[in-house]
């Protein structure tokens, strides 16, 4: 019989998670006890709960000091870790998550959908994240990314009546699951090559020199393919615009910002923890990821008609910005900026995105459409949507002094850090495309300001609710802010510390 | 080659034995199975019932809500028996683990009870 040691546990640094899994377990009770006309309290409590999770995360960075080990005891050490890297994102995550409960609550609550189990099923999913950003182990970031995916499966299928929500949730279901599968054969070769699930043993021993060669490239691949499907990367993205497109607008902006930011970081964590000595392998693969993702979604989102779907194809190539810079990690010592480029790209991304959202979600309101051309003439009857429309738009472009500029600033200088052939040939597509994406985000601009009003249109003042003013307030405050003080942010972004066992 | 390439092929190898090897199984048996339809063999279930009426019909839910709340209690129970065979070894520990997980699956059939699915309508 194996000796077993009870492991112990750090409850300062589980607290956020311990306090999302106790509000998830209440706004499941308030919901089966209040009467049906006061179920609009679980989005408010929802929202609580997810700013008392965000308690404990800065007490954590206020305290600041070493990296925290949650879990620790025998062989469990060093598995599921609190560090700067960790915190940072689970604020992001966090707040994100809070903008969208502001998002939802009048769409879920108008719409007579399942109020609590909404909110459940959020708070759920971020939960997941949050433990995203912990997980230095293939068994917890494994669970981490279906504890995320799982919820969000069935909020895009929310508008249970409407068949094109139907389809969304059926294809981001089944292409999930599969590119689950396909990440999991990849981390039981990962495995069976290391012997561990600990990510950095298994970053010392896939190497590519030994009889396993063949099998570490297999490994390698398949993880990273797994994970382009949860970040949709060009060829593994055709689920987007349609998931997108058929969710409700809240889910959608999500979707594109915090489930899509989570894949992100569990794609880096691989990356950085467990195949730096893999570069040979998935540098060539990123980059043709990152070019594909870029040019392929931009070229796309030329075409659209529909505001949402244009947001997606849009939400597609700002991810290639980001495997820019994550293809270029570990080439001549770029590691620190390209970390760096990456924090503040998901960092900025969410805020200008979930805005993007936001005013979308306000108009759709009054005209009941996502049309492009529905959006004719905003400037007459909405001047404050349309002046903050155009400030999201501006900051997805990257145009100075909004919040986009630095974002893409930090993922071209980690390309351009990187050097060599590989380096500058993807900074040059990167900014070619930067001048692309320009176009259409311009083309709705022109829409909104010039375009005359559509016949028919209801053209008295649109009524804003209180919750979209506050998630508006929010992000448009953070867009300018980071473009116009960057300083702030970019101290974010010099944590370098992802584990502590980055370096050894 | 370069090295790049040549640590692609491994991956093109693998995609390449995958597609021949389910191609080979399903390619083996239509060639050497026999192939004898007949009006009667293409009959469903060969010696089932003739199906009347279209593919759309009604079936119980309450059936398939059923079998979702065994789940409640199976999942339980799967993972209650081994941990019950090692308690002293889990200890207090495990106890305090346990009842958490227990809590979390309660919540699962409160939210049945209260959706009134419990009731057999």
């Amino acid at each position: 019989m194996i000796a077993f040691s009870a492991p112990i546990v750090d409850y300062h640094a589980l607290a956020p998670e311990l306090v999302l899994a106790a509000g998830i377990c209440l706004v499941l009770l308030v919901d089966l006890f209040v009467p049906a006309h006061r179920r609009w309290i679980t989005g408010t409590i929802s929202g609580l709960v997810l700013l008392g999770a965000l308690l404990p995360v800065v007490t954590l960075a206020v305290l600041g000091g070493d990296v925290r080990d949650v879990l620790s005891g025998d062989g469990i050490s060093g598995r599921y870790v609190v560090d700067n890297f960790a915190l940072v994102l689970k604020a992001l995550f966090l707040l994100s998550g809070y903008v969208v409960v502001l998002l939802s609550t009048n769409e879920i609550e108008d719409g007579g959908y399942y109020q609590g189990e909404y909110y459940v099923l959020l708070l759920s999913s971020v939960l997941g994240m949050v433990m995203m950003a912990s997980s230095r182990d293939l068994v917890s970031v494994f669970v981490a990314l279906e504890f995320l995916s799982i919820p969000a499966y069935m909020m895009a299928a929310w508008k249970k009546r409407d068949r094109k929500s139907n389809e969304a949730g059926v294809k981001y279901y089944l292409l999930g699951v599969f590119a689950s599968a396909v990440m999991l054969y990849g981390m039981s070769l990962l495995y069976g090559i290391a012997g561990s699930t600990k990510l950095s043993v298994i970053g010392e021993k896939i190497t590519l020199s030994g009889p396993r060669t063949g099998i570490e490239v297999i490994a390698v691949v398949f993880v990273i393919v797994g994970f382009s499907f949860k970040v949709s990367a060009v060829p593994f993205h055709t689920w987007a615009p349609d998931t997108y497109e058929g969710a409700p607008t809240p889910v959608t902006a999500f979707l594109s910002v915090a489930s899509k930011a989570a894949g992100f970081v569990g794609l880096m964590i691989m990356v950085y923890l467990a195949f730096p000595l893999a570069r040979d392998v998935y540098r060539p693969f990123l980059w043709v990821l990152a070019a594909l993702t870029m040019t392929v979604g931009n070229l796309v989102a030329l075409k659209q008609k529909n505001l949402v779907r244009m947001l997606a194809y849009s939400s597609v190539s700002q991810g290639g910005f980001i495997l820019m810079a994550l293809a270029m990690a570990f080439t001549n010592g770029s590691e620190e900026s390209s970390l760096r480029a990456i924090i503040v790209y998901l960092i900025i991304y969410a805020a200008t995105n979930l805005g993007a959202f936001a005013v979308v979600i306000a108009v759709a309101r009054r005209t009941k459409s996502a049309e492009i051309s529905s959006y004719g003439g905003l400037f007459n009857y909405a001047p404050g949507l349309t002046v903050m429309m155009t400030l999201f738009l501006a900051s997805l472009a990257g145009i100075p002094p909004l919040g986009g500029w630095y974002a893409k600033f930090g993922a071209f200088r980690a390309a351009v850090d990187a050097g060599g052939g590989w380096g500058y040939t993807i900074a040059i597509v990167g900014a070619a495309n930067a001048v692309v994406a320009t176009a259409y985000y311009i083309t709705v601009m022109r829409e909104m300001w010039m375009k005359p009003v559509p016949e028919g249109a209801d053209t008295s003042a649109v009524k804003v609710p209180a919750s979209l003013v506050a998630a508006l307030t929010i992000t448009g405050l953070a867009t300018l802010a980071f473009g116009v003080v960057p300083g702030i942010i970019a101290k974010v972004g010099s944590l370098t510390d992802l584990t502590g066992a980055f370096h050894g | 080659m370069s090295d790049f390439l040549r640590d692609y092929l491994n991956v093109v190898w693998f995609a390449a034995i995958a597609l021949v090897l389910a191609s080979l199984l399903l390619g083996i048996s239509a060639i050497i199975r026999p192939n004898k339809p007949s009006a009667e063999k293409n009959i469903a279930y060969e010696s089932g019932v003739n199906p009347v009426g279209d593919g759309w019909s009604q079936s119980q839910v309450r059936y398939y809500i059923f079998a979702l709340l065994f789940v409640v209690f199976d999942v339980e129970a799967v993972f209650i028996f081994p941990w019950a065979t090692r308690l002293e070894t889990y200890g207090t520990f495990g106890l305090v683990e346990m009842g958490i997980f227990v809590f979390v699956l309660l919540l699962g059939l409160v939210y049945a009870w209260r959706k009134g699915v419990l009731r057999w309508v």
